[in-house]
């Protein structure tokens, strides 16, 4: 399931797209009152303008990512540091990207280290970090 | 009987420990996890290079963001930051928990913050996942704002 291809620093991975809808974050989060997740009056009360997709979906995003380039290396072994820095609405599309940042030699494989991050329909970066797993 | 005071900045202690129930991880935790971050990857449900089925590695990371939830009322909070470093699959008929000790409490811009450091483990100890996440506290009676 991984990519088997030479990795490169500076090399883009392929951008995810990912709708988080009322309905996912329901999933997610678990609907109870008083969440700013999965209600939507106190969401507003508290300042925003409608319901807010988990930070932590992001890091399921970005972790589909490096699942996707690294496999087993990642779910055993990977790494993954994140900041959230803009609020993510309900409703909102968002795209995950990384681009390879370090390739360097650990235990016998290869460490390749990602700066990611993911960014509305806006054009807004939402959380940034980077992530990280091994390869044979 | 446990009591769950509020929780503010105030009673935060820097030291205390929370740890969560044990959980046990079933096909429909995978499934649902599944859906809601849109990403079926065929390890969820068939084999894996472990053997059998594994769970998305963030699959119990909320378990270890409600530990404080095990202790205190939270009236609201934000995530502000969260490290992950993921030792183990997670696979389903494992039964796990969360342990998480506060290392840090501090003030930014007027916006409080605690930061946890925790590890997800099967019940035999083997830590499964370890991390860090930092949250802010949205106290009683104010707004956040927005952005």
């Amino acid at each position: 399931m991984a990519v088997t291809e030479a990795l490169a620093v500076g090399q883009e991975l392929p951008v995810l797209v990912k709708e988080p809808s009322q309905r996912r974050i329901d999933a997610y989060s678990g609907v109870r009152p008083r969440s700013i997740h999965t209600d939507e009056d106190w969401a507003r009360q508290k300042g925003f303008r409608t319901t807010l997709a988990q930070g932590m979906m992001s890091t399921a995003y970005v972790s589909e990512m490096m699942t996707r380039l690294l496999g087993a290396g990642f779910v055993k072994g990977g790494t993954m540091s994140m900041a959230f820095i803009k609020p993510v609405y309900a409703g909102d599309r968002l795209t995950v990207h990384g681009v390879v940042k370090e390739l360097r030699p650990e235990a016998g494989q290869t460490r390749v280290v990602v700066d990611v991050w993911c960014q509305n329909q806006h054009g807004e970066k939402t959380a940034v970090g980077t992530a990280s797993g091994l390869r044979a | 009987m446990a009591e769950f005071p509020k929780l503010t900045y105030e009673a935060l202690t820097v030291g205390e420990t929370f740890v969560s129930d044990e959980h046990l991880v079933t096909p429909e935790d995978i499934e649902t996890y599944a859906f809601a971050v849109e990403d079926h990857h065929p390890w969820f449900f068939g084999p894996s290079p472990f053997g059998g089925p594994v769970g998305h590695p963030t699959l119990m990371a909320n378990q270890a963001l409600h530990l404080r939830h095990g202790k205190y009322i939270v009236h609201a909070g934000l995530h502000a930051k969260m490290e992950f470093a993921f030792l183990q699959p997670i696979e389903p008929g494992m039964r796990v928990r969360s342990r998480g000790r506060v290392v840090d409490k501090y003030v930014r811009r007027g916006r409080q913050y605690m930061v946890t450091e925790y590890v997800t483990e099967d019940l035999a100890g083997t830590p499964l996942v370890r991390g860090q996440f930092t949250q802010m506290l949205i106290p009683e009676g104010t707004r956040h704002g927005g952005h």
